[in-house]
This record gives C-alpha cells, structure tokens and sequence, in this order.
C-alpha cells in the first residue's frame, strides 16, 4: 500500500501541474458566475435601446401603442425599483410597522391595477422617496431602466401624409442600416418601422365576414399593419405592438356594439390565478413554488457536472496510462511496484485529483450562490435553499466516485493495452457512445423520474449514477436507491478485478492492440 | 557457489504460447561480479530480465534473487534499466531520479538530494530543475541510468545500458559500471556492442533462441574460437598445411599497395588455423626449417566479436522474437 501512495503522489502532483486541470478547475466556476451575471449585466447594459418609427394617418392606434409601451416600460420600473429596494434594505427596525399607504412592496408588477396605482401615485419619484428611509447607510443610488423601446420622428425628406408603400420605399435604407437616423442624441440605427394603414377600420377581420362567404380572406401587406425590421428574431416590439393594436380594436368594437367603457377595463382586468400544487408534499404546504420547480432540475444541473468531471478525470488517466506505457516507464515501474500497486495508485492518485477538482466545484457553487443570495438575487438563494435541504452534494459525491471507479476499469484496460493515444482512440470512441445515454435523456428523465425509462436505465450500472443523480429529489423508490447503488458497487468492484488482469497482461505487450473480445478473455482466464 | 549467490537460475523456461522464448536456462552469479549477458535480437535476453525482476513468471525453474525466491521480497536492493527507455516527459529531472528512489524505498528528503548529487557528478547539474523532454536521447538515458542506481542496489540490471550514448559517454557508463562492482554490487548487463563487453565482463552468458549456450569466463569463452596465425611469404606454404597443428588454411586478400615492385614475386597472405591446445611456436618453426621465408608474422588474439559470430552467427540471422 506504501508503493501505491507513492504512486498516487505523483500522479497526483503531476496532474495538478497540468494546464488541463486548472482550466477544468476555474471552468466551472466562471461559467457560474457568468450564467448569473451576464444577463443581468445584459439587460443593464448591453441590450441597445431599440429606435422605431410609428405611422398612423388615422391616428387611432398610435396613442394605444404608445400607451402600451409606457406602461410596460413602467412595469419594468416597478419591478426594478423593488428588487432595488429589498436589494438596499436597511436590516429591520422597529420602524417596519409604520408602513405608508400603498408601500411599494404590496404592488404587483403583473397585475394592471397595481400599475395604475404606481403610475397614478407618481410612479418613480414618489416611491424613490418612500423607500429612501429604509435603505442601507451607502446605498447605492437607483438606476433607472433604460427604455427599450424608443419612438423617433420620420426623417425630414419623407411626407408623412404619402402612401404607405412609398415611406416604407424611403425608409428601407434606414432599416437597412445603411443610413443613419439624425435625432438629438445623435446619428442612431433605425430597428423598426410599424406602418398602419389610413383605412385599417375596413381590413378588420370578423368571423363571418361579408365579402368571401365565410373563409378568411388573405390579406395584402397593404390591408394589414405593417412590421418593417431586419432584425427578424427579435419579436418583441411586434408583440408588443400587435397586443396592444388588436386589444385596442376590439375594445372598439365593444364601444361600437354599445358596452360601456368603463365596464370594459374591468372585464379587461378581471382574471383568476392558477396554483400549481404537488399532492405529495404534506397538507397545507401543496403549493409548488420556484423552490420546487429548482429541486425538479437541479439535478440535472449534477448530472452534467458529474458528466463532465467524469469524463475529465477519465481522460486524464487514460493519458498517464499511455505515457507510461509508450515512454516504456512502466518496465521500470514494476521492477519497483506490482502491476496491483501501480494500479491501485493511478486509481487513487486520478480520484484525488477529481475530487479536488468537484470539490472546488462545489465550494465555488456554494461560494457563489450564498454571495448572490446575499446580494438577493431570488434565483440564487433559491437554488442554495435546495442544495442545503437536500442530498444532492453528498450523492453527487457518492456517485462521481463510483462512476469513476467503474469508468477507470475500463480505461486502465484500454490505456494498458494501447501504445498510442490514436491507438486508443477506437475504444475511447466506443465509450463516448455509451457515455452519450445519460446525456440525451437529461432533459427527460426529471419529468417522469420514476417513470418506466426513468427506472430501467437506473439499473444498468454504466448509467446508473447519472440517471440515479437526475432522480435524486424525486424521492424514488427505495428499491432503486439501494438495489442500483448495490448492482453498481458489485459491477464496479467487478470491473477492476477485470481490469486488473487486463492491465497485468496488456501493460507489458506492444504491437497491436488485442481486440475487446480477447481482453474479455484475459479478464476471466484462470 | 549456492548460497552466496547474487543471482541464481534454474531450469527456468518461459512459453508465450507454444513458442519457448526461454528454455531450460540454469546460471548463477558472485556477488561484486560483472557480467555480460549476450545473445542476438530474440534470443530471450530481455525476456530472462523480466523473469528476473518478476515482471514476468517462468512456467517452470526457480529464480533467487539475493537469495529470496522472490525479487519483489528484495526489490529495494535492486536497480534496473530497461532496453526501451523512457521518462516523464513533463516532470523535472531531479523529481524523475527522486520519484524511482522512492519507490525503492528512500525516504523523500533523501530521495531529493541523491538525485542532486548523482545529477550533479555526472554533469547534469543545469537541468536538474528542467523537464526531462528538455533532455537530449543521450542525456536522457544517463538519467535514466541515474534513476536505476539512485538507492544503490546490491543487484544491477542495465538491459543495453550503451544504446544512444556517444562515446565519452559510454566511457562514463563502463567507469560507473566498473564503480558499482569495486563497491561489490553486481551487474548482469546486456549489450550487442562486443567491446564493451570485453572490456568490462570477467563473465559471459550467451543465450540463443533462448537457450544459454556459453557461460563462462572471457577467457573461456575465447577458447572456443581456435587461435589463428597470420602470415605473408612469398613462398610455398605447402609443408604448413600438413601440420597436425593446423586444422585450416585461407589465402587472404593481398592488402594495396603492399609488395607493388614489377619484379618482385607477388607475396601472398595466409590465415592459419590452429586446433585448440596448440602452440603457434610450432608454425614458426616449421617455417624456419622449411626456410620459408616471411614477411610478417602475427598470432591474433580473437574478438568476442569472433566468438559471437561463431557460436550464434547462422541464428542471428532468423527472425527474432521480442
């Protein structure tokens, strides 16, 4: 055992030299806090502001549109100047109690009443004031979204008053960004032109309409109002645009069939909530919150970990292996150690260096996210709720360490047969493939984890850790938990006596490598 | 010899299949000996090393290694250099000396300034704390070598301890072999370089297709080589051919430029050979008597390059097996 910690010293030293394993160490870690961090830093920053041009002859939907705009842009408002609040509060005082009238933390962004309440308060300013009291000493000041929409004028040089198709003709160039719009703050590129039709009243869609006896009629871009950009992916000023034109018409349409205004905002704004709930949870605490919804896939989150750390730490092996083998290291080496000893000490020495590397994972995963949950991010403290209440790091753990285990047989056979990494490039091929499994169905699996799928793939060892990783907060059957835990123990211990065989015959040979059938047959040659 | 021995083989005979890449091979080795291990590509040379190190099991036949049965019981008493040699490419060259050391036993701390020290004697120094892919195939053998005896093993084994190295260093390597067996450590080296092994080995093993078919001292082993007289006459050599001593006679070459006078006979040179126990005083005398009159006259001492030739030439040429 001496000789096998010596060996495992050095391979683990060795590989904690290697460039590959400070990449893999920090990857994990950046990627985390950049999935965090960009899209807010995105919608903060990055995201330009998006300038359109907006043409009504009639007049009649364009100050719709505009409202619409400005109230989701105050929503936006609401919502910012909330987190902006809970983010900067002062830790509680007694003067919680004195709250004003409508505090800003009892509107809901998303209901259309609470807006209008917001709005009609004084929106930003009076609020700003409201919470200034309550804010931490060094508080940051409130930053104001940005608008992501913004109106501008027609360009000098094209009559407003023209048909539509020959402004849509003279703003090509614009929305082609091939010229530049000339507004106050400067040269800016056009995003969109919504172009409405004079006569838009006489293309209104009904069902049962008139003219064609029933069947829709297909409309010409001239019947219909007009979405110009060249930016065809990003959909969201046409949706905005469309909602708040056809919200616009049929509430026209109910003042033209005689209803009452007022009683059509209140139709408009009448709605009833929906509640997920989870009939396994205890009673009075059904409701499925985000908590819930994290625990479903936090899992998969730790099946590609394990994925990758796996596949990391295997790779490493695989190439000591090799060099070893083709530098002709291992001759000296066993006039040392045994065949078992070396073994043994690669398999040790390669665990430390994954574990090291999982574990500075998870250190970096709970660094991470209790410094953003300090921050109050609701996403983060969230998922750290989850990582803290559930099993997931220790099984995570567990079975890295197994699947490691039951990986590296299969390696160390290959690697001590192989002269050359192409060499074992054949074998490694076929082991990716397998290793593909778990992968495809990790999208899968949380939906139905205890479904038939769910459960036959958790019995085959090879999967067995990830697919028991993707169902570890889906409380599966215990059978499954122990039997699979047990058959993998069993194939894992099996597959080392085998390749401890292999690796003894195969670490001497050169020439080609022996076919899988022949190593088969080493491994269970008495 | 028995119980004193360093090494001790017997009947040991190792099949890879049906081929018998060693067969029926019994040898023993003093401690504070040199010996040469000979044999062409295949001869099962490197196959008895590693039955030796316990790499690989005999079928059949005992091998004791410092009197153990088992070289793993005394694996800290013994160095070896493979005939593939190799290092990690990415790790330091004292850390590559170090890491063998202690395999074999050292202690860390001792394991580091042995590795500086060997490094630092054989003039190494600057690339102590260099990878060893930093290292030319020369120097990277010696470190090697330096790897093998950093513990100081009793028992050595340098399978083609001279492959790669230039001459000034393969000078080095007979003095650090010579070094080891003056400090009574035995060495059992195998080589395909004759000189070397004529220069260094007071013993010789030759194997061939796996059997060992000499083993004994140099001298013995040049015995088996019958002694040759050569000479240049311009006379008849007819009376020499008679001789009971003289079991062969072969005209040579005439050397250029030698004897180029028009008007003198041409003079012609003759290899004689002798069969064994015979005195070459006898030929000289016979010419002397005969009054053939010569020119040159020199007894050579043969090679053991001769005696390699002899006794495994025609099996060197068939295809070897590693």
């Amino acid at each position: 055992m001496k000789y096998a910690l010596l060996v495992a010293w050095r391979e683990y030293a060795e590989n904690a030299k290697t460039r590959g394993f400070w990449v893999g160490l920090f990857l994990f870690p950046l990627i985390l806090f950049l999935s965090l961090e960009v899209p807010i830093f995105l919608e903060q920053r990055a995201t330009p502001v998006r300038r359109f041009i907006l043409v009504d002859p009639s007049g009649v939907l364009a100050p719709a549109i505009e409202a619409a705009l400005e109230k989701s842009y105050q929503r936006q408002v609401l919502a910012a100047l909330k987190e902006y609040a809970r983010k900067n509060a002062a830790p509680l005082t007694n003067s919680a109690a004195a709250r004003p009238a409508p505090a800003l933390e009892d509107l809901n962004e998303t209901d259309a009443q609470a807006l209008d309440t917001f709005v009609a308060k004084g929106g930003m300013g009076f609020f700003l004031a409201q919470v200034q009291p309550r804010l931490r000493p060094g508080a940051p000041p409130f930053r104001e979204p940005r608008r992501p929409f913004q109106q501008v004028k027609l360009p000098p040089g094209i009559n407003p008053k023209a048909d539509l198709a020959s402004i849509a003709e003279a703003l090509k160039p614009y929305l082609r960004h091939e010229k530049l719009l000339e507004t106050d703050a400067g040269a800016v590129e056009l995003a969109a032109a919504i172009l409405i039709p004079p006569d838009f009243q006489n293309h209104l869609v009904r069902p049962q309409s008139s003219s064609a006896g029933g069947a829709a009629r297909a409309l010409g871009p001239a019947q219909q109002i007009q979405y110009w950009s060249a930016n065809a992916s990003d959909l969201r000023l046409r949706d905005e645009v469309q909602r708040a034109v056809n919200d616009e018409v049929r509430r026209r349409e109910y003042l033209a069939h005689g209803l009452d205004a007022g009683l059509i905002q209140q139709v408009e704004r009448t709605y009833i909530g929906l509640a997920s709930l989870d009939p396994t949870k205890e009673k009075g605490r059904e409701a499925v919150g985000t908590a819930d919804i994290i625990r479903q896939w936090a899992p998969s989150g730790f099946v590609y970990l394990l994925w990758v750390a796996i596949f990391a730490v295997i790779q490493m092996l695989l190439t000591n292996t090799i060099e070893e083998k083709s530098n002709r290291i291992i001759e000296v080496l066993l006039s040392s150690v045994t065949p078992g000893e070396l073994m043994m000490g690669k398999l040790i020495g390669i665990a430390a260096i994954g574990l090291t590397m999982v574990g500075a994972w998870v250190a970096a995963l709970f660094g991470i996210l209790s410094w953003k949950s300090a921050g109050a991010q609701e996403i983060a403290s969230q998922v750290f709720l989850v990582l803290r209440t559930s099993n997931l790091v220790p099984l995570f753990a567990l079975y890295f360490l197994l699947g490691y285990l039951m990986y590296a047989a299969f390696i160390l056979s290959v690697g001590s047969v192989c002269n050359t990494l192409k060499e074992a490039q054949s074998y490694m091929a076929a082991m990716t493939l397998l290793l593909m499994v778990p992968l495809m169905t990790l999208a899968f699996i949380p939906k139905d984890p205890n479904g038939p799928l769910a459960r036959v793939l958790s019995w085959i060892p090879l999967y067995t850790p990830f697919i028991m990783m993707n169902r570890a907060t889906a409380d599966p059957p215990l059978i499954d938990l122990v039997g699979t835990l047990v058959l993998l123990l069993a194939t894992t211990v099996a597959a080392l006596f085998m390749a401890g065989r292999i690796f003894r015959i195969g670490i001497l040979r050169t020439g080609q490598p022996p076919k899988l059938l022949e190593m088969l047959r080493w491994a269970l040659r008495r | 010899m028995g119980g004193g021995a360093a090494l001790e083989l017997r009947h040991v005979t190792k099949l890879f299949g049906a081929f018998k890449a060693v067969e029926d091979v019994s040898f023993s080795l003093g401690p504070g000996s040199i010996c040469g291990f000979l044999g062409p590509n295949g001869a099962g040379k490197t196959t008895t090393i590693r039955m030796i190190l316990e790499i690989l099991k005999p079928n059949s036949g005992t091998i004791k290694v410092l009197g153990r049965p088992s070289a793993l019981e005394v694996r800290n008493r013994l160095g070896y250099l493979p005939e593939e040699k190799g290092l990690y490419k990415k790790m330091k060259t004292w850390a590559v000396i170090a890491y063998f050391a202690t395999l074999k036993g050292m202690g860390r701390k001792a394991a580091r300034s042995r590795a500086f020290e060997l490094l630092e004697r054989y003039g190494l120094k600057e690339f102590a704390q260099k990878p060893t892919d930093a290292l030319s195939k020369g120097m990277g053998q010696k470190v090697q070598i330096l790897a093998a005896i950093a513990h100081d093993p009793e028992l050595v084994i340098l399978d083609e301890p001279f492959s790669g190295l230039d001459p000034v260093n393969q000078q080095v390597m007979e003095d650090l072999i010579r070094d080891l067996a003056r400090r009574q450590r035995t060495v059992l080296f195998s080589t395909h370089v004759m000189e070397h092994a004529e220069r260094l080995c007071q013993r010789i093993l030759l194997i061939a297709s796996g059997r060992l078919i000499f083993d004994g001292s140099m001298a013995e082993a040049k015995r088996t080589v019958p002694r040759r007289v050569r000479l240049e006459t311009e006379d008849d050599i007819a009376p020499l051919r008679d001789l009971a001593e003289v079991s062969a006679v072969r005209s040579l070459p005439q050397a250029d430029g030698q004897g180029s006078d028009q008007d003198e006979r041409p003079c012609a040179r003759w290899e004689l050979e002798l069969r064994e126990d015979s005195d070459p005083q006898v030929i000289l005398q016979t010419c002397f008597g005969r009054r053939i009159r010569l020119r040159s006259f020199n007894q050579t001492e043969p090679t053991l390059h001769e005696v390699f030739m002899r006794l495994v030439g025609p099996e060197a040429r068939e295809v070897g097996f590693r």
